[in-house]
């Protein structure tokens, strides 16, 4: 059952949304890892419901960090275009999916995902972006871009580029059917195993998300499990939070972010295993 | 394609995606900050309901304008690979909004 639309419910959820947004932010995520579970577990919102909100915020805060970002290289347009294909066939069918299998299934399906990519992150806390010399020819799917706290300019190659786009069809096939970006799954594999530093992987994993998660998201929202009014104090405190965070983001360090990011999916995948066991 | 024009060309699409991106975004926030102020002050209401609605939809039409200003760049740039990737992407979501009607439709 959906709750009724109250101001006070308003107010949590809004509350919810500036949180998650600004740890999202810090992290490099959509934020909604951190809504879903709160919609599902502690305010009790149907999974569907829960995930078709957070998608909304997802493209929300997808389109307004990469026209913050537009212009700064930092994003890998022409790979994110071509990871896009991938990721959008996935969520596609996760959208269809969701509506055909039980809440339970789902809630133990985001334990699952999610106590995976902490225990990845966990594993890469001392990896080194892949810096090549900057003269470097990065390909067509290549990119370079100036990072500022090193103070130099960082050019790199894709790798296993089969890899790169079955990740991104996995990653999109979970987002839709767990109403989040994705970003969790695919920035640690373009990482670690498509020479794709942190941050443009990052950069590109956010401007790919909102595509992704409108795949999901129109089969949610044509099925009437997306309320507009909750789903529009969501999408603002996730706007206001992510602009909060994007400020402090570029100052934490990375190894910091992940050992985080990982506490809070261990967390998160305990809740829903309880949850989906019942 | 020399290097310089591939990167014009590559800015290009980075500006486009930008504007896009930047209108889709600031049009939705309004309709749904004006519209969930809107339904606190007088409760539910039609137009306060119509702003949601409105925001919602062109929140969702963000990144389908994104990708069809994609496909324009990527066509007047004559990059056909691309631009048929792009097309692609495209197909999937309108494939989303179909499968959403025959959901619909059947249950």
């Amino acid at each position: 059952m959906m709750p009724a639309v109250t101001a006070s419910l308003a107010t949590i959820i809004f509350t919810a949304g500036v949180v998650s947004g600004s740890l999202g932010a810090l992290l490099g995520l959509g934020g909604g890892v951190f809504l879903v579970p709160f919609l599902n577990l502690v305010l009790g919102f149907p999974f569907t419901a829960a995930a078709a909100i957070s998608l909304t915020t997802v493209i929300a805060t997808s389109s307004s960090v990469s026209a913050g970002r537009a212009g700064k290289q930092l994003i890998n347009m022409k790979l994110g275009m071509l990871l896009e294909v991938a990721t959008a066939g996935g969520s596609f069918l996760g959208g269809i999916t969701a509506q055909l299998v039980a809440q339970s299934i789902l809630q133990r399906l985001f334990g699952v995902v999610a106590a995976i990519v902490a225990v990845i992150m966990l594993t890469r806390l001392r990896r080194r972006n892949v810096i090549l010399d900057p003269r470097a020819d990065p390909g067509v799917l290549g990119g370079r871009y100036y990072e500022d706290e090193s103070g130099t300019t960082v050019t790199y190659r894709v790798k296993r580029l089969p890899v790169a786009v079955t990740a991104s069809f996995i990653a999109g096939n979970v987002s839709s059917l767990l109403g989040i970006g994705g970003g969790i799954i695919k920035v640690p594999i373009l990482n670690a195993w498509c020479g794709i530093p942190l941050r443009a992987a990052a950069a590109t994993s956010a401007f790919m998300i909102g595509v992704t998660a409108t795949a999901g998201a129109v089969i949610y929202y044509g099925r009437g499990q997306l309320e507009p009014a909750l789903a529009a104090v969501a999408v603002l405190g996730v706007q206001l939070g992510s602009w909060g965070g994007m400020r402090f983001g570029s100052a934490a360090s990375v190894k910091w972010l992940k050992i985080l990011m990982a506490l809070v999916l261990f967390i998160v995948s305990a809740m829903m295993f309880a949850r989906g066991g019942r | 394609m020399t290097e310089r024009s591939a990167r014009s060309a590559s800015q290009r699409l980075e500006h486009a995606v930008g504007v896009v991106l930047r209108a889709g975004v600031t049009a939705s926030s309004a309709c749904l900050a004006v519209g969930v102020v809107w339904s606190l002050v007088t409760g539910e209401s039609g137009v306060a309901r119509l702003l949601l609605q409105t925001g919602i939809i062109v929140l969702l039409m963000t990144p389908v304008a994104r990708v069809i200003v994609s496909i324009a760049q990527y066509v007047s740039d004559r990059d056909w690979p691309f631009a048929a990737l792009t097309t692609i992407v495209l197909v999937e979501l309108l494939a989303s909004a179909v499968a959403a009607l025959l959901f619909n439709k059947k249950l």
